[in-house]
């Protein structure tokens, strides 16, 4: 634990988070990066899932929509992580030690874990789908969790937003 | 525009928004799912202008995603007037705010001429031909709606002391 705490402190202290730290604009501009990355990546993630739910494309082909959009959601999730990694540098000590941070750190390790398990096991038979087979419901049930969980997850970002002390 | 925030600020309602601590963080967070429904959908039918993505026309495309356009703008309406009633102060006097909704009323009106040149003339949007500026539109587009999300981030930066 001590360990980590030395990190996080080096991180504060690098050239590159004193710059962001000391900037007008900086944090603003990295924010709304992050944002519309977000956006991004919520976006294509609900046209899928919808898709899996037979809510929205029901007629289009899974793996036809799939490979049209997962693409650009991965591009917006690492520009997410980018973005989000360099507003965490400028206050690695408070936002580690920052519950909302850490519940939604938890709950996109459930999103990966969701994502993981729907990729290799579940998705299988996938290239069927919209051709003659409907979604068979374990890919209903991991579409229903990814959105849970990724709405939850932006109401927690916001909610560090909140109970971070002005740096 | 002072007075008026003033007076919004004083009503009952916009009391009861701010003494909730978790209501203003949720009204955001909805927000910002209204921006996702907006951007991604600008997002993916640009990429169809562009050629970029193929499967689809682009009227089939456009019928896909315009309608996640106004249901996120509604979205984003309502949310967003939310705020306004419960911090009146924070955006009505501030320029971020008023040049937010300058950009915003001109991306609306460029959905608008969008969907309208949908309709009267669709194979024009579907040629492959010289269709250059609307590569250029479609990524102006964007861009403006990418602008309206950092003016609206820039509320928070531009607060009177």
């Amino acid at each position: 634990m001590e360990r980590i705490g030395v990190i996080l402190d080096w991180l504060e202290n690098t050239p590159l988070a004193v710059s962001i730290a000391q900037s007008d604009w900086a944090f603003a501009i990295i924010e709304t990066v992050h944002v519309i990355a977000l956006a991004l990546v919520i976006g294509t993630v609900c046209v899928v899932d919808l898709r899996l739910l037979e809510w929205a494309s029901a007629k289009r082909p899974y793996r036809e929509l799939a490979r049209e959009v997962l693409p650009w959601t991965w591009s917006a999730f690492c520009l997410s992580v980018i973005t989000g990694s360099l507003m965490f540098i400028t206050q690695a000590v408070e936002y580690f030690e920052n519950t909302a941070f850490r519940i939604k750190l938890a709950l996109l390790l459930l999103a990966g874990i969701n994502m993981l398990t729907f990729e290799l096991v579940v998705a299988r038979g996938a290239t069927n789908w919209g051709h003659d087979l409907r979604v068979p419901w374990p890919s209903k049930v991991a579409a229903a969790l990814s959105l849970t969980l990724w709405i939850s997850i932006v109401f927690f970002g916001r909610r560090v937003g909140f109970t971070m002390n002005p740096g | 525009m002072l007075e008026l925030a003033q007076w919004l600020s004083d009503t009952p309602i916009s009391l009861a928004i701010r003494q909730r601590d978790w209501l203003i963080p949720l009204l955001q967070t909805i927000h910002i799912l209204g921006i996702a429904m907006v951007v991604s959908s600008v997002f993916l039918i640009d990429l169809r202008i562009l050629q970029i993505t193929r499967s689809q026309s682009t009227a089939a495309t456009a019928h896909r995603y315009v309608p996640w356009i106004w249901t996120g703008l509604g979205i984003l309406a309502t949310s967003g007037l939310t705020l306004i009633i419960a911090e009146p102060q924070r955006a009505l006097p501030n320029p971020a705010f008023q040049i937010k909704m300058l950009l915003l009323s001109i991306a609306i009106a460029t959905t608008c001429a969008f969907q309208t040149s949908l309709r009267r003339n669709a194979s024009f949007w579907e040629g492959s031909g010289p269709a250059r500026m609307m590569n250029v539109l479609a990524m102006g587009v964007f861009v403006l709606w990418c602008s309206i999300a950092l003016a609206g981030r820039l509320i928070a930066y531009l607060q009177p002391a």
